[in-house]
């Protein structure tokens, strides 16, 4: 939708070039291919991924026309490679019409089935997506190849891009650009490969052509999505030419004279007191808090078409407004209580990686509004979250920020309160009717993001959700576990004071927590933690470390060893893992230790993360810290009668 | 790191504060609820067409402004249906406001499994909800086809205040009805004999939420609803049938079946006879034809119309290599009968539609279409949209189930789906263990059977994703711990659907055995199949259900490291039940140490009633779970 700000560039221009579109065409006899052994076991492989646009220019239309090849050769080695690429779905959003489709399947013995066109299906407006043609591809067995060829008119965009890795290896993935009369810039993301000039049918163009692109993998602590190799760029007519800082210009313009109102609506008033509740003495930070909260119980962000959901009277009066109009909402109520403010639009860090050197209309996803004199933000269209620090999925993108002089700068998201998340435990342990159970009373706090998780979870979950997120609460994965106290503090959504903890206090009963050998008792005592999550490596880390967000655990468990009784095996509880800076200073640590206090066994725990980056090249090491807290999971003690 | 886991106003706002005081029913923790969900189904009949009008009206109540998504409002509507006249507005009782809806809009949706549909919905959200706000909404959906009343469902996922249905058709029409879960609710029917029409009224009040619970059943066999139908209609003395019976519906289905594209059948014969080229007995041709279909035909779905019940011609699925589960069975069919295997294309229900052919003579009763062949008196129920299951069982999710064969244009027969034995998914699990201090390495063989086969194939070749075999065996078998490390994974018979699938591999479990005093505590359960399944009493709602019957057999030999004696073995102990049980021994033979284990679910679904003796079940396995060997130096 923010391709609307931007105004139209464009001028006519002249000159007339053969079309590529039509010259370009699959080979007549397809071949079916020989794959390496490797290659053979994957459950598909990508021989083929060319991606063409090609710009037109001619006297009798003044606007570029923009033609879009994508050409596939795939082959299919198992079931799943078959059900992941026997359905196509050509998205028709921008686009003016589908010049040409056609696929083909050529088996292993290398008879050919061809795509009967009539199959093809057109289905109108998919949920936010627009319309779609699809079709499922015929004639495909194991080991087949399918291969696809399809052609579009685009409506002409200055901006373009094109994602050229996948989650199946490509052997091949070329993109050709061929620009005809217009300028242009194009930047490559994550590959070091250059773009070669080529003539393509007497017309120069630009290709990028890259060999056996590794399937971007799903990781644990990575942001695989947004780590693809991928290709964007800007065309415009000859004679104009155009900085990244008049694009950025623009949208700041446009942006700006949208959300910060010259005056405030009067329709809001009758609200403000609701808001305030007649408080003169709030600070930007509880006024901020207020409405947000006011907004967020009495607004629905509509994902649908209708346009009147920007406009600020439609808004107001429907309480109705687009993810994008809501800020023109929140831009009322702020100025009426004199807050400051700055419009972020920045993008979800696990989808696009914001690029301040680069203007890219499909980054410009998220909407933030920042206070610079709290030094927090507010996530207008996101329910679950309020006045805080930057949701965790944008927490280290850029993002470009606008004031109410329509000025612009780039920052790097960053946490302000570096001890924002946190959960501090106190558990204690007693083994009750002569060790049958064990049962533990548990204190929790839980601070920043993880708080904000359980709030919304509590608000917005059904009854089944919130069941089982009870059992996450008082510890998972203890098989025979009864709750017999459950306590929460703090749960609603809408607070007015920054980082309140979220607080759980409950008991529980387990017997399977003790098991009975001979005459002694092992009790598992890692297991009161709940299940750790564990890093698996067999294979090389592909993506970078990105975690959720920083945060920080501090627990302290007691163990009463019952009169008469005794412990032993209690090297198990002692763990020491930790990743260090190049300045010396541990940045994550997973530590556990004891002592003896009389015929307590206090344990102490610390882990902490202290940013949510870390090196690739140094993944073993936290790794190591990572699958430390699962180590303790498993840690186990003996319970013995004195001699 | 912890692990983390969606005018008349006035008058209506005193009618509706009213049932608040005057009702037992306790709505206060509720965050939404719907104060009536009303339906009224008007049934016209001239010249034997029928127009058919259902008239829906709904109100709904935000008692917080926690759930204001429940603004979000969508009809859905395809080829048989449509919306119409659509009124929608929010109430504000604070301000004594109107706000109504000016946008709707009509939006597809891609779905998982139907690859195409002609399904659409008109979505809209109601404007200006927040605590206290009333929603209205009133449309009409016109039924197309007399053959689709559908259902009505007195409870939804939020509690209801007040639920009606009511049906106005002429005199001379017939009305079935049968209802499902009314027990405990005080539902009230009434008829009325209007001037030109008959009226049928079921009320409800104050109907607490019904939300799916996981591992239950699913929510038809709990939720009160109430199935509608046109019987028949006389007319000039003459009474014609609509659904009367199962022999209607089954001539409905018929008449559709005649219209299947029977062009090129002769492509879909040569495959059949090359395919059992070489084969002699009957059982062993259709086991190759079942087979081939299985292989290489991919399920994708087209509901499209009527095209949504009539199978596509079987030449065209063979040439695209693709189909649904009709496609599949008709195809089967075509194959089948040709090499003189009588087949019959059948229809039926999966476990989800718990409803007989003889009490609902509506298509509503199934949802899915397989093949059934009888030879040598053995009925066996072909099923090629399961990919893995073996030829002689059923796809899991058809069991139990009546299973509609079609004989020829007038004659069917309804034959109940065999629940498959625990023997039929066996799995064998051998294990040889060895101890270097605290680690244990183990070398085990497990040999699957039946659905437990089936599963394990269709969770590696699709729920793998993108993990690497170590990750996918320790997040789904998990053995020892989840730092248990996998090697030398050996698959075999993967493909091969008549022998039992082996998969064998080493494992490394470190700090798995505890070494206190001289003394190895070693606990020989790596597996401890079922103990998470313990059922909540407190707050469980529904009946537990369990997708097939299974037994698994474990022998586990440990050897005695030298110069070791085993001081302490634990005894037998054993749970019995007709539905489920255990038993687990130990025995010392020399150097080792021998632990039998054998445990086995002989039922598909756990009652209420029985929740106690299930949990009893768990609890004692858990215990026989804990009991660990001790060794120690000689």
């Amino acid at each position: 939708m923010i391709k609307n700000l931007i105004f139209a560039l464009f001028l006519a221009t002249t000159t007339c070039f053969s079309q590529n579109y039509t010259s370009y065409d699959w080979s007549a006899i397809p071949e079916h291919h020989k794959l390496t052994k490797e290659d053979l076991k994957e459950s598909s492989v990508g021989i083929l991924k060319k991606h063409i646009v090609e710009f037109k220019t001619s006297v009798l239309s003044p606007e570029p026309r923009c033609f879009e090849t994508e050409h596939t050769i795939t082959r299919v080695n198992d079931d799943k490679g078959i059900a992941r690429h026997n359905t196509v779905y050509i998205p028709m959003y921008g686009v003016k019409s589908l010049i040409d489709v056609k696929a083909r399947t050529i088996n292993a013995k290398g008879q050919v089935t061809l795509l009967n066109k009539d199959n093809i299906k057109e289905v109108k407006n998919v949920e936010e997506y627009g319309d779609f043609k699809i079709f499922a591809i015929e004639g495909v067995e194991k080991n087949s190849e399918i291969e696809v060829l399809y052609t579009v008119e685009k409506e002409f965009d200055i901006f373009g891009s094109e994602t050229l890795q996948s989650n199946y290896l490509i052997k091949d993935a070329q993109f050709l650009i061929i620009p005809g009369s217009l300028e242009y810039d194009i930047k490559a993301y994550r590959t070091n490969a250059e773009f070669k000039d080529v003539t393509v049918d007497g017309n120069t163009a630009k290709l990028l052509q890259l060999k056996d692109i590794p399937a971007i993998v799903e990781e644990e602590y990575a942001t695989p999505n947004a780590n693809k190799i991928e290709v964007a760029y800007q065309c415009y007519p000859t004679g104009q030419s155009f900085t990244q800082d008049m694009f950025w210009a623009n949208v700041s313009n446009n942006v700006g004279s949208k959300f910060f109102p010259e005056t405030v609506a009067s329709q809001i008033e009758s609200d403000l007191v609701l808001i305030t509740e007649g408080k003169q003495e709030l600070s930007n930070f509880e006024k901020a808090s207020r409405v947000d909260n006011f907004i967020k119980t009495n607004f629905t962000i509509v994902k649908n078409n209708n346009a009147e959901l920007t406009n600020i009277d439609y808004i107001l009066k429907n309480r109705s407004a687009s993810d994008y109009g809501i800020l023109k909402a929140y831009g009322h109520y702020l100025k009426a209580l004199n807050v400051p403010y700055e419009i972020v639009i920045t993008a979800n860090r696990f989808q696009f990686k914001f690029d301040p050197e680069f203007f890219i209309p499909n980054m410009l996803r998220d909407f933030l509004i920042y206070l610079p004199t709290e030094k927090k933000y507010i996530a207008p269209d996101r329910i679950e979250n309020r006045v805080a620090e930057a949701p965790f999925n944008i927490l280290g993108n850029y993002g470009m920020f606008i004031n109410s002089d329509y000025n612009y700068y780039f920052h790097k998201i960053d946490q302000e309160d570096p001890n924002y998340s946190r959960i501090y435990r106190q558990m204690d342990i007693d083994f009750e009717n002569e060790f049958e159970h064990v049962s533990v009373k548990e204190y929790q706090e839980y601070y920043g993001h993880w708080s904000e998780t359980n709030r919304a979870v509590l608000t917005l979950s059904s009854e089944q959700g919130i069941k089982e997120f009870q059992d996450y609460l008082t510890g998972s994965g203890i098989e025979d576990k009864e709750i017999v106290e459950y306590e929460l503090e703090n749960t609603d959504i809408n607070q007015i004071e920054y980082n309140k903890p979220f607080i759980v206090k409950s008991k529980i009963t387990s017997e399977s927590l003790l098991e009975d050998a001979g005459d002694r008792y092992i009790f598992e005592v890692g297991k009161v933690i709940g299940i750790q999550s564990e890093l698996y490596q067999e294979t090389k880390r592909v993506n970078p470390i990105e975690m959720q967000y920083p945060n920080q655990y501090d627990y302290t468990i007691t163990v009463n060893i019952p009169e008469g009784y005794e412990v032993e095996g209690l090297s198990s509880l002692v763990i020491d893992k930790s990743y260090s800076s190049e300045s010396g200073d541990k940045i994550c640590k997973f530590e556990s230790n004891y002592k003896m206090d009389g015929n307590k066994l206090v344990i102490t725990i610390q882990e902490f993360y202290k940013s949510h980056e870390y090196d690739l090249a140094r993944y073993e090491e936290f790794r190591n810290v990572i699958n430390a807290a699962s180590d303790f999971n498993k840690a186990a003690v003996l319970i013995k009668a004195k001699e | 790191m912890e692990i983390k886991l969606e005018s008349m106003k006035r008058a209506l706002f005193v009618l509706l504060s009213l049932p608040l005081i005057a009702f037992s029913q306790d709505f206060s923790n509720e965050d939404y609820i719907y104060l009536k969900r009303h339906e009224n189904i008007k049934i016209e009949l001239s010249n034997h067409k029928f127009d058919i009008a259902k008239h829906v009206s709904e109100q709904a109540q935000y008692l917080t402004s926690k759930k204001l998504y429940f603004a979000n409002e969508v009809m859905h509507f395809d080829s048989f249906t449509s919306i119409e006249n659509v009124e929608a507005y929010t109430y504000l009782p604070k301000f004594d406001k109107k706000i109504n809806v000016d946008y709707i809009e009509t939006k597809r949706e891609f779905d998982n499994g139907v690859f195409y549909s002609d399904q659409e919905a008109k979505h809209f959200t109601f404007p200006a909800v927040t605590e206290g706000a009333i929603t209205n909404l009133n449309y009409t959906e016109v039924i197309k086809d007399p053959h689709f009343l559908g259902m009505f469902r007195f409870g939804t996922y939020v509690p209801t205040k007040h639920a009606q249905l009511s049906i106005e058709f002429p005199k001379n029409v017939t009305i079935g009805y049968i209802d499902f879960n009314t027990e405990g609710i005080n539902l009230d029917f009434k008829k009325e004999s209007l001037t030109d029409s008959n009226k049928y009224t079921w009320t409800v009040d104050n109907l607490k939420g019904f939300e799916g619970e996981e591992g239950s059943e699913s929510v038809l066999y709990y939720l009160p609803h109430i199935i509608v139908y046109i019987k028949s209609y006389e007319e000039n003395g003459k009474v014609h049938n609509v659904l009367n019976d199962t022999k209607d519906l089954y001539k409905w289905y018929a008449s559709l079946v005649k219209q299947i594209d029977t062009n090129a059948l002769e492509k879909v014969y040569a495959i059949a006879d090359n395919v059992t080229k070489n084969i002699s007995t009957k059982r062993e041709k259709a086991e190759a034809i079942f087979n081939w279909v299985q292989n290489n035909i991919t399920y994708v779905a087209f509901e499209d119309g009527l095209g949504g019940f009539i199978p596509r011609g079987a030449a065209s699925v063979c040439d695209k290599r693709y189909g649904d589960c009709k496609d599949m069975a008709n195809l089967l069919y075509e194959m089948l009968n040709h090499v003189g295997i009588t087949s019959y294309r059948t229809w039926i229900g999966t476990r989800d539609r718990h409803y007989s052919y003889r009490e609902v003579p509506t298509p509503i009763v199934d949802n899915h279409m397989i093949n059934t062949v009888i030879i040598d008196n053995d009925t066996i129920f072909l099923d090629a949209t399961d990919s893995y299951v073996p030829f002689g069982m059923p796809s899991a999710f058809t069991q139990t189930k009546e299973a509609l064969l079609g004989i020829d244009d007038q004659t069917f027969k309804i034959i109940t789906v065999p629940t498959q034995k625990p023997e039929q998914s066996l799995s064998k699990i051998t294990s040889l263990m060895t101890l270097n201090d605290e680690t244990l390495n183990v070398s085990e063989e497990r040999q699957l059977t039946g659905y437990d086969k089936v599963d394990f194939i269709s969770d590696y070749t699709f729920k793998k994703a993108d993990k690497t075999e170590e990750e996918f065996l320790n997040t789904t078998l998990a053995l020892g711990n989840n730092k248990t490390k996998y090697n030398n994974i050996k698959k075999t018979n993967f493909d091969n659907k008549n022998s039992a699938l082996v998969i064998s591999y080493d494992l490394n479990i470190e700090n798995y055995a505890k070494s206190i005093g001289g003394k190895y505590y070693v606990n020989l359960n790596i597996d401890r199949t079922l103990s998470q399944s313990n059922i909540d009493t407190k707050d469980r709602k529904y009946s537990k259900k369990i997708d097939h019957k299974f037994k698994k057999e474990f022998t586990t030999t440990f050897t005695i490291p030298d110069r070791f004696k085993a001081s302490y073995i634990p005894e037998t102990l054993s749970f019995e039940h007709q539905d489920y049980g255990f038993k687990i021994s130990y025995s010392t033979e020399g150097s080792k140490v021998i632990q039998h284990k054998a445990i086995y679910v002989n039922t598909l679904s756990v009652k209420n009633k029985d929740f106690e003796s299930w949990n009893d079940f768990i609890k004692s396995l858990i215990k026989a779970y804990k009991k660990s060997i001790i060794i120690e130096q000689l």
